[in-house]
């Protein structure tokens, strides 16, 4: 079968879990690869579980929250945000391409935004192909 | 732990799911795990007899665990919990995979959307392995109430609780009560009058006992919880005063829109182009008169004006049409040989006693005119001295294909109804949540319109969605029936899926402290820990993903569920193996 990759995606209640919702009740087609997993706040979304996605074979990870100023918990996000930075550059060293982890803010009524957000990831990571984790975790395992 | 004894079931919503999803595949291929003692599917799992097939399970099977695969949690997590419970289980024992409005209706494969919801199960089966059970909690209710905004749904909200012997605290942004509706002449479609519908109400509301009004006051910050909420106000009088109450309404109303963005329209440049606020205000002072003190001959009234416009605002103001029409009655009966044009793009009469309404106005000698809002909009100019009138309006009339000239003295542009700017500050203030159009999120739309997704915080009236006086009246009834029976039962439910320490790991770098937005933790000097105050926490989990040495729980979020969660979403299907 032919390579079709993979996203994981994790939501914050609120906000991107109830766009995502809205794209569903508004019938909007997007590609079928996305796994969505809920969170109460996209700042409870901690490195581990984006890299343990990768170790699965996630193809690329997706992080949504509330846009600035209107996260439930009143700044998760930012907490988020700043966590995202650091995580991206780590994840960035392990030798995976920088467009295969994104932070994207989807508000409650963002159910289209939501849709095309996940159609072009989807695009950008037919583009680059199966993740190469799998080799940088094993040249990690030769160093040890 | 014990032995975990799961029960699969899978919904097929009627054709919802079961078109997209082959829900008998997705059961059968679950039985095999581990740990799955049963699994099925049924037509409606939410109905009672779909409830009464899973607690006969737990009770049967000696279940432990149950997984519903069906509808978003948002939805039926709290309905499929109670089942659960009934049957004798812990409700946090049980979880939800979504495979409606995040797989069948959003997917057109149905291979790709079995297999989707394959993981999506495998990956509930695979948390709720890790679940743990849950106590409820609950809190004390104070009985005092704090209303935001005196407007005829604010007003009708604080005297229904005032009423029933309950303390209410009254904000109101300006100097007076009564809001939009109180700049009204008459109303529709009975033509009566808005002065003598809101007089009484502003009276009551003043000399009520039980209800304290803080007028020109705004409200900065609410902090608490639930059941015990907290807010400063100033006062002329007193200086600042602190206020509790247990459940707070939101009546901020909304505002017209300014049309002066619209140049087709001339508003600001002609001075007998005129709001129909405006018009409103005419029309109560007895003197329907241009700006150059003559009885306006022609008199048109555009609708939609910023409604239903991409350009401006793409909803629909819902109670335009009908004052349009109202404004006919008001003209004819005191100018009775005037010309009087709607210029309409949908004439919407939805509610009750609108159709006949409108039926009405079409005796009353108008001429109807329709333009297309996504064509052209009519564009007023300035008349030639010899052209015997004020201004033209020029439009591409719909229903003759013509292009056509107007003559007017008089212009009412029927202003769309916008949500106030200051609508952010609120939502700060209160947390509650906007859509779109900038009015507030329902906690769901259809089967619980006043409450919004924070606990105790309720909206009605037009910072909703614009909406009629019926409309807002009912919303502020509802809201204040849903808090007299809070206040009668004394104690609400309240989050249980706090944060935990666990003070063994706890290495005392106080990270979660700086990053917990509700003060909810302290350092314990003795214990050299962090301690969270599960009353004030409200469960988002920051500090968990923060904590560097792993040593807080964020309950029913923990990591080893979401790990889990995560490797059971990859488990199965992925790369189309």
């Amino acid at each position: 079968m032919s390579y079709r990759p993979t996203i994981v995606a994790f939501l914050c209640n609120w906000c991107a879990y109830t766009g995502a919702d809205l794209a569903g009740t508004s019938r909007l087609h997007y590609a079928p690869n996305i796994r969505i997993i809920r969170v109460m706040c996209s700042g409870r979304v901690e490195p581990t579980f984006i890299l343990k996605a990768f170790q699965q074979g996630a193809d690329g990870v997706l992080v949504c929250g509330c846009h600035p100023g209107d996260c439930h918990y009143h700044e998760g996000n930012y907490k988020c945000l700043r966590r995202f930075k650091l995580i991206q550059k780590y994840v960035d060293q392990m030798g995976i391409e920088k467009d295969r982890l994104r932070l994207e803010w989807i508000s409650a009524s963002e159910g289209q935004q939501f849709a095309e957000l996940v159609n072009n990831m989807t695009k950008t990571l037919l583009l680059l192909g199966p993740v190469k984790i799998q080799r940088s975790l094993e040249v990690q395992h030769l160093k040890q | 732990m014990e032995e975990p004894r799961i029960g699969v079931y899978v919904c097929w919503c009627g054709t919802n799911i079961a078109k997209m999803v082959d829900v008998e595949q997705v059961a059968d291929e679950v039985s095999k795990l581990p740990h799955v003692t049963i699994s099925k599917t049924y037509k409606y799992m939410c109905s009672d007899p779909g409830q009464e097939l899973i607690i006969k399970d737990i009770r049967g099977h000696k279940l432990n665990r149950v997984v519903v695969a069906a509808c978003s949690p948002r939805i039926h997590e709290l309905t499929f919990r109670k089942a659960v419970e009934k049957a004798g289980i812990n409700p946090y024992l049980f979880e939800m995979a979504n495979i409606r409005e995040q797989n069948s209706w959003v997917h057109t494969d149905r291979t790709e959307a079995t297999s989707k919801a394959l993981d999506l199960v495998v990956a509930a089966i695979r948390r709720v392995q890790y679940h743990e059970p849950l106590q409820k909690r609950s809190v004390n209710v104070d009985p005092a109430t704090l209303v935001l905004g005196g407007g005829i749904a604010g007003m009708a909200a604080a005297l229904e609780i005032a009423n029933a012997g309950k303390q209410v605290y009254l904000v109101e942004k300006t100097d007076r009560l009564g809001g939009q509706v109180a700049k009204f002449d008459l109303t529709f479609p009975y033509l009566s009058s808005a002065r003598q519908l809101i007089q009484p109400f502003i009276q009551r509301t003043e000399n009520h006992p039980n209800i304290d009004l803080f007028l020109n006051t705004e409200i900065k910050e609410v902090t608490g919880y639930i059941g015990n909420f907290k807010s400063k106000v100033e006062t002329a009088e007193n200086g600042t005063i602190e206020l509790n109450f247990g459940n707070i309404i939101v009546a901020v109303g909304l505002k017209p829109f300014n049309p002066t963005v619209i140049s087709e329209y001339g508003y600001g440049q002609f001075p007998d182009v005129i709001t129909s606020l405006e018009f409103e205000e005419m029309l109560s002072n007895g003197h329907l008169l241009t700006k150059y003190g003559k009885e306006p001959r022609n008199i048109a009234i555009i609708h939609c004006v910023g409604s239903r416009n991409k350009k401006y605002h793409e909803y629909c103001s819902r109670v335009c049409c009908m004052a349009a029409l109202k404004f006919v009655h008001e003209i004819r009966a005191c100018l009775s040989s005037a010309n009087i044009f709607e210029i309409y793009a949908d004439m919407r009469a939805y509610g009750k006693g609108h159709e006949e309404f409108y039926a009405l106005t079409t005796h009353k000698q108008i001429i109807f005119l329709m333009y297309d809002q996504q064509e052209s909009l009519p564009v007023i100019r300035q008349a030639n001295r010899n052209d015997n009138c004020n201004m033209i309006i020029e439009m591409d009339e719909k229903l003759s294909g013509e292009s056509i000239e107007v003559p007017v003295d008089m212009v009412v542009l029927m202003v769309n109804m916008e949500a106030h700017e200051n609508v952010k500050e609120v939502v700060r203030a209160v947390g509650v949540s906007l859509c779109g159009n900038q009015f507030f999120i329902e906690k769901h739309p259809k089967l619980d319109p006043v409450a919004t997704t924070t606990g105790g915080v309720f909206i009605v009236g037009s910072c909703q969605g614009p909406k009629d006086i019926p409309d807002s009246v009912a919303q502020a009834r509802a809201a204040a029936a849903r808090i007299l029976a809070s206040i009668a039962q004394g104690s609400v439910a309240v989050e249980v899926t706090t944060a935990s320490v666990i003070e063994h790991l706890c290495c005392g770098c106080q990270t979660c402290i700086r990053v917990c937005p509700y003060d909810a933790i302290s350092y314990n000097e003795e214990k050299q820990a962090s301690e969270i105050n599960e009353v004030l926490c409200k469960g988002c989990g920051t500090c968990g993903s923060a904590c560097p040495a792993g040593a807080i729980l964020s309950k029913h979020f923990t990591d080893t569920q979401i790990l889990a969660e995560i490797t059971g979403i990859m488990s199965m299907s992925y790369k189309g193996a």
